[in-house]
């Protein structure tokens, strides 16, 4: 259990995203987060990978959590919320969704 | 300034409530009246916004024991239980939780926090076992995680299917696993599944544990909670003397004599000081009163049957089922905290919640009952609250819900 944690990205590894064949899940992940920020999105910004989910959506913690739920359930995997806690940006919150998956693939 | 940046958003927050004279997080007991009544802002106020459930807080026999371990063994142990801070009290506290619960060990802690913190922090390692939590569960089993640096899943609230599909997602290495639920929830009086908990937790080879803070004394026909008639199958049982025994401290519970390293393990446990002998001792009364007197706990059902009958005749947008706990949901804050106002002017105070303290995005007013509020209480909560219905309409399950 502990290798998810330790694996996960702490932070800044963003921009240009994750390379190769890898791309595409990604884009996948990314477009399902979205998909359930929108609802929550009142402030009306674009959402990329670079949007911060407190200081820019100003969506609570508890919100987040909620939603990494809603993910767990459509991907099969668990992301420990101390894991989720350390994620400020989408991108980040991809990452770490894209690494728990390769670890319990 | 950069340390104090953070609190900007909260400052303006706070400061436009109590601008406003409505803030519901700044209220002062002025004088305390009675178990039910206190005066707030000058004004003699019904007070269905505490812990009181079982109304101990003025009880005789209590205030004499407290009195007499004052007077006995002076005002504060000036330790902790690891090192100086247990006397005969908390010993015999312990033994007679244990009775009542129907389980061999206990291990007494200086608050119910602090009790959660020590059961999860001292049970896990973090190199090797995993916390499974229920997503509404308290702060302090969050923050008991956290302290123990654990691999921490929540699941979705009084869901066991949740659960199992998490526990068959544990990789096979993982040692221990440690499921937190609670008996009553705080924030809607809604009550958890427990036995189906059991049964989950424990086909996958987890460890369950209950945190009955709110249910302690109150469920069950002999009040040991809802876990009451799979007593003998849950792990660990943790509770608080701040509600039902109107005292302070904590306490977790156990049929396994391992919860005794606790004692040992458990930074919560062995760095603060001990309840005082005097809080010890009312705990400890109250404890006395409410397991040989039943018809505490059946005159505090008798109020919220009463009280939850009537909220819902009023159309209101009711939590849950009749609890000791009865929540209004309101769609924004704004709306929770002018009714919440409205009731204080009525001479009613209750507890506001607002997300991302609540269970979902709804703010909430929260009436907790207590045994002792009188037929007079109760009449003046109705009338308080038919006011309520009556000028907001947001309140009422008719507005769409
Ligand atoms: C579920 C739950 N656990 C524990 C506690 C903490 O109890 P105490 O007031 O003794 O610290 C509370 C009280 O707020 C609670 O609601």
């Amino acid at each position: 259990m502990a290798a998810t944690g330790e694996s996960a990205p702490k932070s800044g590894v963003d921009e240009g995203g994750p390379s190769g064949g890898i791309q595409e899940d990604d884009d996948l992940v990314f477009r399902k987060i979205c998909s359930l920020l929108d609802p929550l999105n009142h402030t009306g910004v674009k959402l990329t990978r670079d949007t911060d989910l407190v200081a820019d959506l100003e969506i609570d913690s508890v919100a987040v959590l909620d939603i990494v739920m809603d993910v767990e359930d459509t991907y099969d995997i668990s992301i420990p919320v101390n894991v989720i806690s350390e994620t400020r940006t989408i991108g980040q919150l991809v990452d770490a969704i894209h690494v728990t998956k390769k670890d319990q693939a | 300034m950069g340390l104090f940046e953070k609190f900007e958003k909260t400052a303006t927050l706070y400061n436009g409530l109590e601008a406003a004279g409505q803030n519901p997080f700044s209220v002062v007991m002025e004088e305390v009246l009675g178990p039910t009544r206190a005066k707030i802002r000058g004004r003699e106020t019904v007070l269905a916004g505490t812990h009181n459930y079982l109304g101990q807080t003025f009880e005789k026999t209590a205030i004499a024991a407290g009195q007499k371990a004052l007077e006995v063994e002076g005002t504060g142990t000036t330790g902790s239980r690891f090192a100086n801070g247990t006397f005969s009290g908390h010993k015999k506290l312990e033994r007679d939780l244990a009775n009542y619960l129907g389980v061999d060990y206990c291990v007494v802690f200086s608050t119910g926090y602090v009790a959660n913190l020590g059961a999860i922090a001292g049970l896990i390692d973090p190199s090797e076992d995993v916390v499974l939590i229920d997503a509404d569960c308290h702060a302090c089993i969050y923050d008991g995680c956290q302290l123990a640096g654990a691999q921490t899943i929540r699941f979705r609230h009084n869901d066991p299917e949740s659960l199992d599909k998490r526990l068959a997602r544990v990789p096979p290495e993982t040692k221990g696993k440690l499921v937190c639920i609670e008996g009553m929830y705080s924030m809607y009086g809604d009550v958890a599944p427990v036995k189906e908990f059991v049964d989950v937790a424990h086909r996958h080879g987890a460890h369950l544990l209950v945190d009955e803070a709110h249910s302690f004394g109150i469920y069950g026909e002999k009040g040991r909670g809802v876990a009451e008639d799979v007593m003998d199958q849950i792990d660990f049982y943790s509770g608080t003397f701040s509600k039902s025994l109107a005292s302070i401290g904590g306490f977790v519970a156990s049929r396994h004599p391992e919860v005794e390293y606790l004692r040992f393990s458990s930074r919560p446990y062995k760095f603060t000081a001990s309840p005082s002998p005097s809080t010890i001792a009312t705990a400890n009364a109250a404890l006395d009163n409410i397991a040989s007197d039943p018809s505490i706990r059946a005159k505090l059902w008798e109020n919220a049957n009463r009280l939850h009958a009537a909220f819902t005749q009023l159309g209101l947008r009711l939590a849950a089922a009749p609890a000791p706990v009865i929540s209004v949901l309101f769609d924004t804050r704004e709306e929770a905290f002018a009714a919440w106002n409205f009731l204080l002017q009525h001479g009613v105070y209750v507890n506001m919640a607002i997300p991302p303290g609540t269970p979902g995005k709804e703010s909430l007013l929260r009436l907790a009952v207590s045994s002792a509020h009188t037929p007079e209480d109760i009449d003046a909560l109705v009338s308080a609250y038919s006011a309520l219905a009556e000028a907001f309409p947001a309140a009422r399950r008719s507005a769409g819900h």
